[in-house]
């Protein structure tokens, strides 16, 4: 008691501190906290265009450029068609392909960006005392904010191009990539703070994350697999994914509630387990980086 | 450091801005990935003893509101663990440590800067690290710019700075954060002569302004000018606490008998010389630490010498000024007397001073076991000593004095003079 007082008494003048969290109660403690979110995340967008000319075009062009290179090898190299509509136009396979590639890139890039943001902080987290956690959740929601970006410039691009899409379903496309979200930054805080300890985790990630990327229905449909594999997609965690989002943009296969339900639950409890390890392991961190 | 004896009062009226107790930090040996890997799987099951080595232990510290502390110890010492544990960087391994309130620290040239950023950049970005809204910063950002007063180069990357500019900016983004503690090194050196002065401006106001300060340094010139007390740490723990001139003299005596060399004790005992000392107390002190006595105290000196065959040893004492010039020494056998046996084979030399001469300062005293004769000497153990006072005499020792009577009678008349023209 004589503690917050003292605080109180002293601090509110000078605003906060993370030392001092009660000095200026919960909600000034929480902008102090979305400010340092927010420069971290600044700060993860401009390292990402830093030197470059064009700078924040980039971050327009890059999924541009990305969509024609994949229509252009699905639809002319592979010459792939949408399952159950052999006849329809070979355009028809690109915002099937975008759904399932966007949505991958965000959560791929977020995992391994996460799992390194406390080592590649050493410096800064040897130095001065802030919440770490943001580090980490800065590294997630840059990958999320670039690449949501970039598929909402794809999906427009793609309705202007003529190819159908149900536009009105957008919101929920975001509110999907909200739950996905969830679940990177889950692995996001269980890596980052495992690869203080285990430095070869990163390595492994670049191994098995485009195990997990050809596992999933990201480049092709569950239909394509012989009947006994199809199954075996549903452990994928990142299966539900795409398929959802086919499903509600494209009318492309139903998903049930009950997998949808599972996936929710999935990505909360994620999130939960990876943010108490981060947790627990957070204060030796300064020890083993 | 205001020792244990002020925590009483300052716990009550509730001016106590850090506290630490037992505080300890040990490092974990990690030498093979191995070790990583079973640290991770005993700290996720919730063991936390993971195989260490300790760095810091023990370590109780009371910051009062307003104070300045200074910290000293050679390399290695700990300085900077535990500043890190103050500042939160760290977790303490052992013991708790508390600031309750805002930590300004300057430690590192431009520690938090990126390089690649502007000076704008970094000031938004430390401000946010230390913890201020984006409003606060809006507020503050003309008084860092003018305070740091680095011109253009504001508006340019920081790896273009000069390691003062760098300082500048650091200091003027801690100075706008006006923190409850501030905790800084001689980094301040960095800077030219009108910025130091400027910081040392800032910082005479801190304090004055009732801001704390704890200061770490090799320079004992700095620590005196800027702090009341001083911390002292060696080899992870507290040496001496206390009043800042007693602390820097106990260090400065520490490192004079360091530099002389002390020979290893083990090693001695373990030749089988004739005679070898075992013990060492001043004024019932055995320890390396120094003892603290005023001018005037008793000093009582008392070694105990075991003898291989049984010889009555003589006793020999010494004291030096810490600088090494010799004040007085005498032995048991220029006397005439002799030690004492204390057991089978231990002879006891005692020798008191009492109204001791010494003028305030440093000094060494020195035990040495001689044959009988007072021919050999065999070894040597010294201890530190620190005379306090407060006189404005010169040298090393009051030597017995009286004015002549003609001084007297001046002296009487002047007094006897300034009385008169006191009162018309």
């Amino acid at each position: 008691m004589a503690v917050s007082e003292l605080a109180d008494g002293r601090n509110v003048e000078h605003g906060s501190s993370w030392n001092a969290p009660k000095a200026r109660g919960r909600r000034g403690a929480l902008t102090a906290m979305l400010a340092l979110t927010a420069h971290f995340i600044r700060r993860e967008l401009r390292n990402r265009y830093l030197g470059s000319i064009s700078g924040g075009l980039w971050a327009l062009l890059q999924p541009l450029i990305q969509l024609a290179i994949y229509s252009f090898v699905w639809t002319y190299v592979f010459k792939m068609r949408l399952p159950g509509d052999e006849g329809s136009s070979p355009a028809a396979i690109v915002p099937f392909l975008a759904l399932g590639v966007w949505p991958w890139n965000a959560f791929s890039e977020a995992v391994m960006r996460s799992a390194t943001s406390i080592q590649d902080n050493a410096g800064l987290i040897g130095k001065v005392a802030f919440p770490r956690g943001v580090l980490v959740f800065a590294a997630s929601s840059a990958s999320f904010l670039l690449h949501a970006f970039g598929f909402v410039v794809v999906i427009i691009v793609i309705e202007l191009l003529g190819i159908p899409v149900r536009l009105a379903m957008l919101p929920l496309a975001l509110a999907v990539f909200a739950m996905l979200f969830m679940l990177a930054l889950g692995f996001g805080y269980l890596f980052a703070a495992v690869q203080v300890f285990v430095r070869d985790l990163s390595q492994v990630l670049g191994q098995v994350l485009p195990l997990m990327m050809f596992t999933a229905p990201v480049l092709y449909a569950r239909e394509f697999l012989p009947e006994r594999f199809r199954s075996l997609l549903d452990w994928n965690p990142f299966t539900f994914y795409p398929e959802y989002l086919r499903a509600e943009l494209l009318g492309i296969g139903t998903v049930g509630i009950g997998a949808q339900l599972m996936a929710l639950a999935l990505a909360i409890v994620m999130c939960a387990v990876g943010y108490a390890v981060f947790r627990r392991l957070n204060p030796r961190f300064e020890d083993f980086l | 450091m205001s020792a244990a004896n002020t925590s009483a009062v300052s716990a009550v009226d509730g001016s106590l801005l850090a506290v630490a107790r037992d505080l300890g930090k040990s490092y974990p040996k990690v030498f093979r990935p191995r070790d990583r890997l079973r640290a991770l799987g005993k700290l996720l099951v919730g063991i936390d003893n993971i195989d260490s080595v300790p760095v810091l232990s023990g370590v109780n510290l009371e910051v009062v509101r307003g104070e300045s502390l200074g910290l000293i110890g050679e390399n290695g010492a700990g300085k900077s663990t535990l500043l890190k544990l103050l500042t939160g960087v760290l977790t303490p391994t052992k013991g708790s440590v508390e600031v309750r309130g805002r930590v300004g620290a300057l430690l590192e040239l431009g520690a938090g800067f990126h390089p690649e950023y502007t000076g704008r950049d970094n000031i938004s970005m430390s401000a946010a690290l230390y913890g201020l809204g984006a409003d606060e910063l809006r507020e503050k950002l003309p008084e860092i710019i003018a305070f740091a007063d680095i011109g253009r180069y504001i508006d340019e990357p920081v790896k273009h700075y000069s390691s003062g500019m760098v300082v500048r900016l650091g200091f003027a983004i801690v100075a706008a954060l006006r923190p409850d503690l501030l905790i800084t090194d001689e980094v301040l050196a960095v800077g030219d002569e009108s910025f130091q002065k400027k910081c040392v401006r800032w910082m005479e106001d801190y304090l004055a302004d009732g801001g704390t300060l704890i200061l770490v340094s090799h320079s004992m010139y700095h620590i005196q000018k800027l702090c009341r007390h001083a911390l002292w740490l060696r080899q992870g723990e507290v040496a001496a606490a206390g009043d800042v001139f007693d602390v820097t003299q106990a260090y400065l005596a520490y490192h004079e008998r360091k530099l002389a060399g002390t020979p290893d004790r083990g090693a001695i005992a373990a030749q089988g010389i004739e005679f070898h000392l075992v013990g060492f107390d001043v004024n019932g002190v055995d320890q390396e630490t120094p003892v603290f006595l005023n001018q005037g105290d008793t000093l009582r000196l008392r070694a105990r010498v075991r003898s291989r065959d049984g010889r009555v040893p003589t006793v020999a004492f010494g004291i030096t000024r810490a600088d090494g010039t010799a004040v007085y020494g005498v032995s048991s056998e220029m006397d005439g007397v002799a030690p004492y046996l204390d057991s089978a084979d231990t002879f006891v030399g005692e020798i008191v001073f009492d109204d001791l001469a010494l003028l305030p300062g440093a000094y060494t005293i020195k035990a040495h076991p001689m044959d009988t004769e007072g021919v050999r000497l065999f070894d040597t153990l010294e201890r530190g000593i620190v005379v306090r006072g407060s006189t404005r005499e010169f040298g090393l020792v009051r030597l017995h004095h009286r004015w002549g009577e003609a001084s007297e009678r001046l002296l009487r008349q002047n007094m006897a003079a300034s009385a008169s023209s006191d009162s018309p």
